[in-house]
């Protein structure tokens, strides 16, 4: 079993993991040929699936494995993991490889990095003369400077190793995702910041007056005409806020499994701007499932009225705008009223 | 009568802050040392595995400074204090993420100190805080008079030496995660390894809660100048170091490692604006085959400011442990030594219950009533990390999910350094220890070496054991 490839995108790769722990302490990931499945399965809570294009965190990747498909399966903790890759931000290069150190299987990181030197302001870039021994005999003010850029550009080499589990397949064919049903409607989310904000009000409020050992619930309501809800009803209090003017993207007819005009959104849109699909969610968990809003992306969430909500997060691709769209599948934890 | 009386100017209050924070990592209590020319706070560790001190001159952050002395302090006045009472009161009432114009107000503009102590007078350290707003806060905390134990470092025996620049030091200590305990300190040919690592035994289903083992390489060049043996591994808690590189990266300046060889202890010290700073930790580790190979390198014009600034910091150092001759100042190996073969020699002030509680708690009580409506109780939670802005990892808090109370006691739990939980951490759990450790030394771990044997663990990666074990052949 092998994996060996270089890191890119490690800014969202940062990201990704910390929202995925915002959910779960731990990620399965299935890495094959051309993707990176990272799944967050928490025992309670919302789930996240997702299936990142090979080329959207890795580059230069060489997987081989006995598994069928080319796959590996690993579970790894995400504390580790989210820090390891904020050590490689600002570096100059950095990979990741599947190794065993003492007896123990890791994820190696090994960060190429300079440490910058603020006191130094701008130094000049380093001399081409940086082969030869800068710690000749002369002892002029040139050489004095020159030695300063040289230690400037200093290179480190950082190892952080991961600690992981492989996973046999027979372990994660249990594991599957939930089935996805067509939605009544589906709406693209205002600003996430701000929909957690007023959320996480309304969760803490309902949590000083219950006292804290019952969950609060929020309702989450959204119809086809641009219209979302979020109450929280106490038994003192029931506010609601309200955004209107969003947008309810078109669906694309091929990709659909009914025709269109029986798609259950057509008709929740043809019955007018008072029909809602409503769902209820557990305060907490909805902030952690909010915490998405990290990743900058459009978010759409698809409500099957009483029964489920699904959020899309699309995630922006920084450094190749015609590559493969990256998608996180958020199955948020909903009850009924 | 006031022993003692001085004014720490703003700058000051910081500098005192930035040095109770700092020791607050190390001890529970603070000993305060004043003489007629200098004034001295220094900490050690129940373990008895760390020391530090700081040395402030008076003439930079004390706008006043008188020290009188009389009857049993005619030299030198000393007493102890519960630190986190102290830092409380010179916590910066702006918090971060409030900057508006009023907070700016509540800045303190300075702080007048009296120490009060003698026949028929209660012992009190009266701070009187003036902030910019106008307002003044008096707190009486009490302390107990005792003498401060120094721990001293011979540095004939020092045979090895590094220097690095702080902040260089400080981006490396970030690059370690959370959890580990040990930082083992190794040079191989043209590198110094830093690596950081648990040794915590975690049974085979846990694995997964293994901390980050994280490793960084750093070439000899990076170092101002540098002179220890080859192959030498030197490990020393990672919780002093962070705690030392967060305050030495205020200063900026140049930190210089002294040491010899494990068991012994290590000296880290530097100086900053009319301060100067000395750590003695203490080690273990393992020694390579080939004592006679050094890696070795001194830089000209950096060399010089070193030895300056060393100069300039040390003999400070010297002279304090000298004079406090009459106090039971040996290095920390002797005292343990001493302990060890005298079991009922009394312990150290160091050991000592903390101050009552009852008295502190009334005192600051006291004072708040004297204020009436203004909350100027000292919070007794720890102020916020100094550096958090400049540190190389900046956390997005906007997008922390809601916590419940007791799930941020819990968070706080974490981030906190706590000292009770590991009562002697570095050396009694560190096997390998066997062959260097001198003999008599510590002897409840001889009774036991198998124990010490089981939970072994190599500081560092032989390229034996990877050639080895590789499970993903080439």
């Amino acid at each position: 079993m092998r994996f060996h490839s270089d890191l890119k995108n490690i800014r969202t790769f940062a990201k990704l993991t910390a929202a995925f722990s915002a959910l779960e302490k731990l990620v399965w990931l299935r890495l094959s040929d051309d993707t990176a499945h990272f799944t967050v399965v928490p025992d309670t809570g919302s789930q996240i699936w997702s299936a990142l294009p090979m080329d959207f965190l890795f580059e230069n990747c060489t997987i081989q494995s006995a598994e069928p498909g080319n796959t590996i399966n690993l579970e790894l903790s995400l504390q580790p993991l989210h820090r390891a890759l904020k050590s490689a931000q600002n570096s100059i290069s950095a990979s990741l490889r599947l190794t065993k150190k003492k007896g123990v299987p890791v994820l190696s990181m090994t960060i190429t990095t300079t440490t910058s030197r603020p006191s130094h302001g701008n130094a000049p870039a380093p001399s081409r003369q940086s082969h030869d021994d800068p710690f000749g005999d002369d002892d002029d003010f040139s050489s004095a400077h020159l030695e300063t850029s040289l230690r400037r550009e200093h290179e480190k080499i950082i190892t952080q190793d991961i600690p992981i589990r492989v996973l046999h397949p027979d372990t994660v064919a249990s594991t599957v995702q939930p089935v996805l049903q067509e939605p009544d409607v589906h709406i693209q989310l205002p600003p996430l910041l701000q929909l957690k904000s007023i959320s996480d009000r309304f969760t803490k409020l309902a949590l000083a007056s219950n006292g804290s050992n019952k969950s609060p619930r929020l309702e989450i309501s959204s119809n086809m005409h641009g219209g979302l809800r979020v109450r929280i009803a106490t038994e003192t209090a029931d506010i609601s806020s309200a955004w209107t003017d969003l947008d309810n993207p078109e669906l694309d007819p091929a990709q659909l499994r009914v025709p269109i005009e029986d798609h259950p959104s057509t008709k929740f849109r043809d019955r007018g701007p008072d029909s809602w699909a409503s769902i209820y969610v557990d305060g907490k968990d909805w902030s952690r499932v909010l915490s998405a809003g990290r990743l900058e992306g459009r978010v759409i969430a698809c409500f099957c009225h009483n029964h489920s909500l699904v959020l899309y997060v699309y995630i922006p691709h920084y450094d190749d705008a015609g590559g493969d769209d990256a998608v996180l599948t958020y199955h948020v934890q909903a009850y009924t009223a | 009568m006031a022993v003692l009386t001085f004014t720490l100017s703003e700058e000051g209050v910081t500098a005192f802050r930035d040095a109770l924070n700092c020791l607050s990592k190390f001890s529970e209590d603070v000993s305060i040392e004043a003489r007629k020319d200098s004034f001295f706070l220094s900490t050690m560790n129940t373990s008895k595995s760390a020391y530090a001190s700081f040395r402030f001159a008076t003439s930079r952050f004390f706008g006043r400074y008188q020290y009188q002395g009389t009857g049993s302090f005619q030299e030198k006045f000393f007493c102890s204090m519960y630190i986190r009472g102290l830092a409380s009161l010179f916590r910066s009432r702006s918090g971060v993420e409030s900057r508006s114009e009023g907070d700016k107000q509540s800045i303190i503009d300075r702080c007048d100190v009296a120490i009060e102590d003698g026949e028929g007078v209660k012992s009190r350290f009266i701070a009187r805080i003036i902030f910019r707003n106008g307002l003044t806060a008096t707190h009486r905390l009490p302390f107990e008079v005792s003498m401060p134990v120094h721990a001293k470092f011979n540095k004939q025996e020092a045979l090895y030496h590094w220097s690095i620049s702080s902040r260089t030091l400080k981006q490396l200590v970030d690059h370690f995660g959370p959890g580990t305990e040990y930082l083992d300190i190794n040079t191989d040919g043209d590198h110094v390894n830093f690596t950081c690592f648990s040794e915590k035994t975690i049974s085979d289903d846990a694995v997964l809660k293994k901390p980050l083992h994280t490793s960084i390489a750093v070439e000899t060049d990076e170092f101002d100048d540098i002179d220890v043996e080859d192959k030498l591994q030197i490990v020393v808690s990672i919780k002093d170091v962070r705690a030392i590189t967060q305050h030495a990266a205020i200063t900026g300046n140049a930190i210089v490692a002294r040491y010899s060889l494990p068991a012994r202890p290590m000296q880290i010290s530097y100086s900053g604006d009319a301060i100067s700073c000395e750590f003695l930790i203490m080690t273990v580790g393992e020694r390579g085959g080939n004592p006679e190979k050094r890696t070795k390198k001194v830089r000209k014009g950096a060399a010089n400011k070193g030895s300056n600034s060393i100069s300039k910091a040390m003999p400070h150092l010297e002279e304090t442990s000298r004079r406090a001759s009459s106090t039971p100042s040996q290095t920390m190996a002797d005292i343990q030594r001493k302990q060890a073969a005298s079991p009922s020699m009394p312990p150290p002030s160091s050991s000592r219950q903390p101050p009552n509680p009852t008295p502190r708690l009334s005192a600051a009580r006291a004072s708040a009533s004297r204020i009436g409506a203004f909350d100027f109780r000292p919070s007794q939670r720890p102020p916020p990390p100094t550096l958090r802005s400049e540190s190389l990892f900046v956390e997005d808090e906007a997008w922390e999910p809601v916590r419940d109370d007791d799930e941020d006691a819990d968070e706080d739990a974490r981030l906190e350094w706590d000292h009770s939980a590991d009562p002697n951490p570095s050396i009694s759990h560190m096997g390998r220890g066997d062959d260097v450790r001198p003999s008599g030394y510590e002897p409840t771990e001889e009774a036991q070496p198998t124990a010490a044997e089981s939970t072994f663990l190599d500081p560092t990666q032989r390229l034996s054991d990877v050639q080895g074990l590789a499970l993903f052949p080439d």
